[in-house]
Order: structure tokens, then sequence, then C-alpha cells
């Protein structure tokens, strides 16, 4: 460093900033050995975590999201545990994989800077073909049994068995918005969205596959074109992909002329779309993550006047997760952090409308009755469809394979 | 005659700064407008309800942007030291020499800009790995002269195409030393060339982005990595005050420099050597 820097002022400037960035490392134990701590004693995990850190890295883009975890989430791990948690903010989840990746390819294999991510989908079947993911010590985390692992939509990750190499966080389920003073009856079907949009053309768009939103809005369609989704779970089946896919991309493309600026064009991503809705290009919204309708009034994103709400013929639910990548030099740190998270006050707080509205991810009937209380008695935000309605008609997500093969059908036949 | 042209050609001047200027700082006012605004839809010109929260949430610890102000201007004031230094007497010997292999080097100089960061940036990732840089300020710092050089080399050997070395000559032969030299007859002339060259190594080196988050690993912070999470998620107030906060060094080191960026300055007058 010292040898780098010439210039006196820089030298003290860039000294200055080195100090801020790398925490000295206490006298905590090493914990990047995974094979060693599972089967160790929830104490003695707690012990070796004792005095560490942890770099969570997960998407940085609300506020109140980054306020749970370093604030609420964080004073708990320090007063508790004496663990530091710093929370490093992405953009996009690939690039905290894509880092992993690169340490993996240079072999760090015990030295690695990323000790959990928020992650799933491709971006956990990423982690777990490729191998850089820490797995089976979920056992060992005391807060493990509040988990419901029979549930098939915890125990499979976009269809990829979780197989102990991630812990779920919270569930969400897709979901519609609309503004009450600008639209009366919004289309509450898929059926019944494909005329609607017809009947009021360039009104309505979604953002272009692969990004998230815009492709589970293109799997809603292409579920529709199927007749259901039972005859595509499992393995991916190119007969049957064949014969959905060509009436999906007929039902879109036919849609094309009445979107948003004729088709010409579809908005890049989800926050794209959520401010032409915001200044009434369109008429209605979506998103993957249904409370998003609550925090974006309150933070001013949406009018105050927007209300969410789900289709009769259901819509697509999933499970987010977080994973200890293999490399962690901090597995303990991050283990503790994880059974901080399924916690039932920790869950609770983050059901919250005002924290943040997520679905809990445990059984909350497992819980001790002080917890279940608190629970039952969350207010919803008045704005955000009930998670419980929108489960009454919940369809589960595809294996990522079929899910890889329609995003690239959608770019070839219609987003061309 | 010339009195009235002289008039014609001032005022023709003062309007093309002034649009210059409106152009440059109107698209900043909607950013400024938002930072403070609770909600803003159209068609209305104003927004409807005002707010202090996202200043509140920028200058909290959690948000962690005044600590990254400070960490992003020693990491690009260090990256354009050392451009500086290996800048000048790069862009010395390109600009005025003829050696074998001349546009093969000016090439790889310029490859950096040609070829898309993205392409490159995990290879570079495990090269500073293997070197023990990655996850430090350092390592940060040496990345940010891959983009920041080219501008900086290109700026000096356009800088001394145009530079009479007869003057170094003359002051030796007067008996200044190599360094007097340097000092008195060198710096000066090529001063202008440090200045455009060095803003533009700080302004590049000030907006990288994806070598800061993948060889800095999540520990080096800096300012674009703030801005760009609420920027890719619509959180427009948050946006507009980390922007703020964001453009205010440039403003800052443009305004310091903006005396030698004039058109009648020399720096101006060599580019395109390469």
């Amino acid at each position: 460093m010292k040898t780098l820097i010439t210039g006196g002022k820089l030298a003290s400037a860039s000294i200055l900033a080195t100090a801020l960035v790398l925490t000295p490392v206490g006298a905590y134990a090493d914990t990047a050995d995974g094979d060693a701590l599972i089967g160790k004693s929830w104490d003695e995990v707690v012990s070796m975590a004792k005095g560490g850190e942890v770099n969570w890295f997960l998407w940085g883009g609300s506020d109140n999201i980054n306020q749970y975890v370093s604030e609420f989430v964080g004073g708990i791990l320090k007063e508790d545990y004496d663990i530091t948690l710093n929370r490093v903010g992405l953009s996009d989840t690939v690039e905290a994989v894509n880092i992993v990746l690169g340490e993996k390819e240079s072999g760090v294999m015990d030295k690695g800077s990323v000790d959990m991510i928020w992650i799933n989908g491709e971006n956990f079947r990423t982690m777990k073909q490729g191998g850089l993911a820490f797995c089976g010590y979920t056992d060992t985390l005391p807060n493990n049994k509040l988990v419901d692992w029979t549930n098939p939509s915890i125990a499979n990750d976009f269809g990829v068995p979780v197989d102990g190499c991630e812990v779920p966080w919270s569930k969400t389920q897709f979901g519609f918005a609309y503004d009450t003073a600008r639209t009366e009856n919004p289309p509450k079907s898929i059926a019944e969205l494909l005329t609607w949009v017809k009947e009021n053309p360039g009104k309505f768009t979604y953002p272009a596959p692969p990004d998230f939103n815009g492709s589970v809005f293109v799997r809603h369609v292409f579920y529709h074109a199927a007749g259901g989704v039972d005859n595509l779970l499992g393995e991916f089946d190119q007969a049957k992909y064949d014969e959905a896919a060509e009436k999906t991309w007929t039902i879109l493309n036919d849609l094309e002329p009445s979107l948003w600026r004729e088709g010409k064009t579809y908005p890049a991503s989800i926050s794209a779309m959520e401010q032409l809705y915001a200044n009434s290009e369109v008429d209605l919204t979506f998103n993957y993550e249904t409370a998003g309708v609550g925090l974006n009034i309150e933070n001013g994103v949406f009018p105050p006047t927007t209300q969410g709400y789900g289709l009769t013929d259901g819509t697509i639910g999933n499970t987010n997760y977080t994973i200890i990548p293999f490399n962690s030099p901090n597995k303990a740190a991050a283990m503790v952090l994880q059974n901080v998270l399924l916690s039932g006050p920790v869950q609770y707080q983050k059901a919250l409308p005002s924290v943040w509205g997520a679905a809990t991810a445990i059984e909350v009937a497992r819980t001790d009755a002080e917890t279940q209380a608190k629970f039952a008695a969350i207010e919803r935000h008045p704005n955000v469809v009930p998670a419980e309605e929108l489960a009454k008609a919940a369809l589960p997500e595809l294996q990522s394979s079929w899910i890889s093969a329609i995003e690239k059908g959608w770019l070839e036949n219609v987003g061309n | 005659m010339s009195a009235k042209e002289s008039i014609g050609i001032r005022s023709f001047r003062f309007l093309t700064g002034a649009l210059l200027i409106i152009w440059l700082v109107l698209p900043l006012i909607p950013l400024a407008i938002w930072s403070f605004a609770h909600g803003w839809f159209f068609p209305n010109l104003l927004p409807a309800k005002w707010s202090m929260r996202a200043w509140e949430y920028t200058f909290s610890d959690t948000a962690g942007v005044i600590d990254s102000l400070w960490l992003t201007i020693g990491i690009s004031l260090a990256a354009t030291v050392l451009s500086i230094l290996i800048g000048v007497p790069a862009g010395r010997a390109l600009g005025m020499y003829k050696f074998r292999g001349k546009e093969f080097v000016e090439l790889l100089i310029l490859a950096p800009i040609i070829v898309p960061g993205i392409a490159v940036v995990l290879g570079i990732h495990s090269v500073f790995i293997s070197m023990g840089l990655n996850n430090t300020v350092t390592g940060v710092i040496l990345v940010h002269l891959i983009p920041t050089l080219p501008y900086m080399i290109l700026v000096m050997s356009g800088i001394f195409a145009n530079y009479d070395p007869a003057f170094e000559s003359q002051a030796r032969s007067l008996g200044a030393s190599p360094v007097k030299t340097f000092w008195y007859v060198t710096l000066p002339a090529i001063m202008p060339g440090i200045i455009v060259g060095g803003l533009f190594a700080f302004l590049v080196s000030w907006s990288q982005y994806i070598l800061t988050l993948l060889i800095g690993g999540g520990r080096v912070v800096t300012l674009p990595l703030l801005l760009f999470n609420f920027a890719t998620s619509g959180r427009n107030d948050i946006t507009g005050a980390i922007g703020m906060i964001y453009i205010l060094p440039g403003i800052f080191i443009l305004l310091l420099t903006a005396r030698h960026l004039s058109g009648r300055s020399g720096a101006v007058g060599g580019f395109g050597q390469i």
C-alpha cells in the first residue's frame, strides 16, 4: 500500500480509506472448514462464531429491507452473539454468485469474501450444481424445526431440490396491482387480461424476459396456453414444451399491437414498468413480491390509490432462501445469522407491513404462543392482497430447464 | 464595424455558454426535486407531497453514504495520481518518439476502452485473487488504472506531440539539473494536459461499478455501488439524494480546473495524435 502511493496527502487519504474498510480480524475461530462444523452442538457453533463477522450479500434497492437487515437483524447479532453483520448491497444477485464462482476458479477454497447470499431460482441452481454451496448443516440450526421441509414448495427451489444447501427466508407470490382512481374493473384472470388488453390498447406491457418479473408473467400465459400447469411439472419435456410454446407465442404476438407503444419495445426491468404505471402510461402492474405494493405506496413510488389483487386462475409462488458459499471463512457466524433469521420474532418483524410485509417461510403454528398471537394480530396493509387469499390459488414454479427454454423461446419468437 | 462584430461574437459566445449550462444543469433539477419528494406522478409539475426521508436515510449509518464518499474520493485521487505518474512518461514516449511496434503499443493502451469491461472482468478477478489483491482498497485502486490510463496517455501523447524538447536542451545547457529542468521547463508546458488527463482519470475512476464490486468483493463500498442499488430499483427519491452527493466532487474539480479547459488552453490542441 505505502509503496504504491507517493503523494503524502494521498497516502494518508488512502491509508485512512483502508482503515475504514479492512476491519481488523478478531480472535474468533476461522470456520472455513464446513465438515468440521457439521455434527457440532449448537452451543459450540455459537461460541466459535462469537466475536466474528459475517458478510451478507443481498439486493440493496430498498431502504426498508436495508434498515431491517442492518439495524434490526444486525442489532440482534451484535447484542446476543457479538457478531458484526456487514450488509453488502447488490443490484443483482448474480454479482455475488460471480464473486464466488471467480474465487473457486482461482482456487480460493477457504478465504472467500462472501459468507451468505439471499438467493433463489437460477442463481441457486448455479451455486448447487457448481459445488459452490455449503450443504448438509441445516439440522444443526435449532430453528430449523420451524421449517416444514415436507412442503414441496420449501423443499424445492424452482424445482431444484434444496438438499440442505440453503435455508428458507420468505415466501412470495405473484400478484397484479391497479389504480382504483383510473381503472374500474381490472382483469382477474389471464383470459380476461388478454381481452382487456385488446379493449384498452396501449395500457399494458410487461418487462422483457429474462427479467425476473417479465419471465414469470410469460409463464402465467404459458400455463394458460397449456391448459394448466399439472402437465408441465417435472423434468423438461420437449414435446409438451413445443405444443404449449407455439400457442403461447401466438397469443403474445397477437397481443403485441395492443401493448404499450404497439409492443415495438418492452420495458427492460420491473422498475421501469413500475415507473410507467406510476406515471399513468400503463394501467396495470405486477410483481413477484406482492407486499411490494404496500412499500411502494409508503415510499411514494406508487399512487396511494393502488390496489393489489390476485388472479382467479391462480398465480405462481416461490420461496426465497439464504445460502452459505463453500469457501466462506465465517460459516459459524453465517449459521448463527440464518438461525436468527428463522426465529419467530425476527420473521414476525419482517412480516410487519411497516417494515417489509414479507410472508414468513416458517410454520407459525410451530412457534411459541406469544409469537403466534403476534402473527395473528398483524394488520395487513389495506392495499396489499392478503397472502392467505393469494395462497388459495397458488401455482407452482417450473424447473429451471423449463424456465430457460421459455425465456429463450420468447426472445426468439416474440421479442425479436 | 469591428466593435459591432465583437459585440455580436460576444453575445453569441454568451448565449452558447448559457445554453450549455442549461443543457448540463437541467437534467439535474428533477434529481434534486425527487430527493425531497414523496411520490411525484405525471401530470403533476411538482410533487404533491414533500419529505426529508430520502435525505434522512442517505445520512443514516445504515446507508453508509458519507463513509463511502470519503473512501471513493481517496480511491479516485490515488488512481488519478498513479495515472499521472504512469501516463506522463508513456505519453512522452508515444507522442515524441517513433519506435518499432508503436502501433501495437497504442492498440494495447486503447484496448480497455474498446473491449467491454464485462467481458474481461472475471479474468481480471482471478488474476487479482492470485496476487492477493482482491477485497482490498489497493486492489481497487490498481484495477481502476485499467480504464483510467488510456485517457491519461491519450491526452499526454497529444501534448507531447506538440511539445518542443529544445526548451529542455536549452535549460540543460544553461546549467539546470534534470530535476530543475523538469520542474521549471517541462512541467509548466505539460501542465494543462496533466490537468485535463487527470480530470478524465478521476471521473472515470469515480464512476466504476463492476470492477469495484468484483475486486473489492463487497468490502470496498464506493458510492456508485450504493447509487446503482437504488437507481436500478426505481427509488428515485434516494437515487436523487445520493446522486446529489455523487456529483459534488466532479463539479468541485471541474470548477477548480475550469480555466485550463477553455479552448485557448494548449491541452485541447493536440488531440487525435493516437
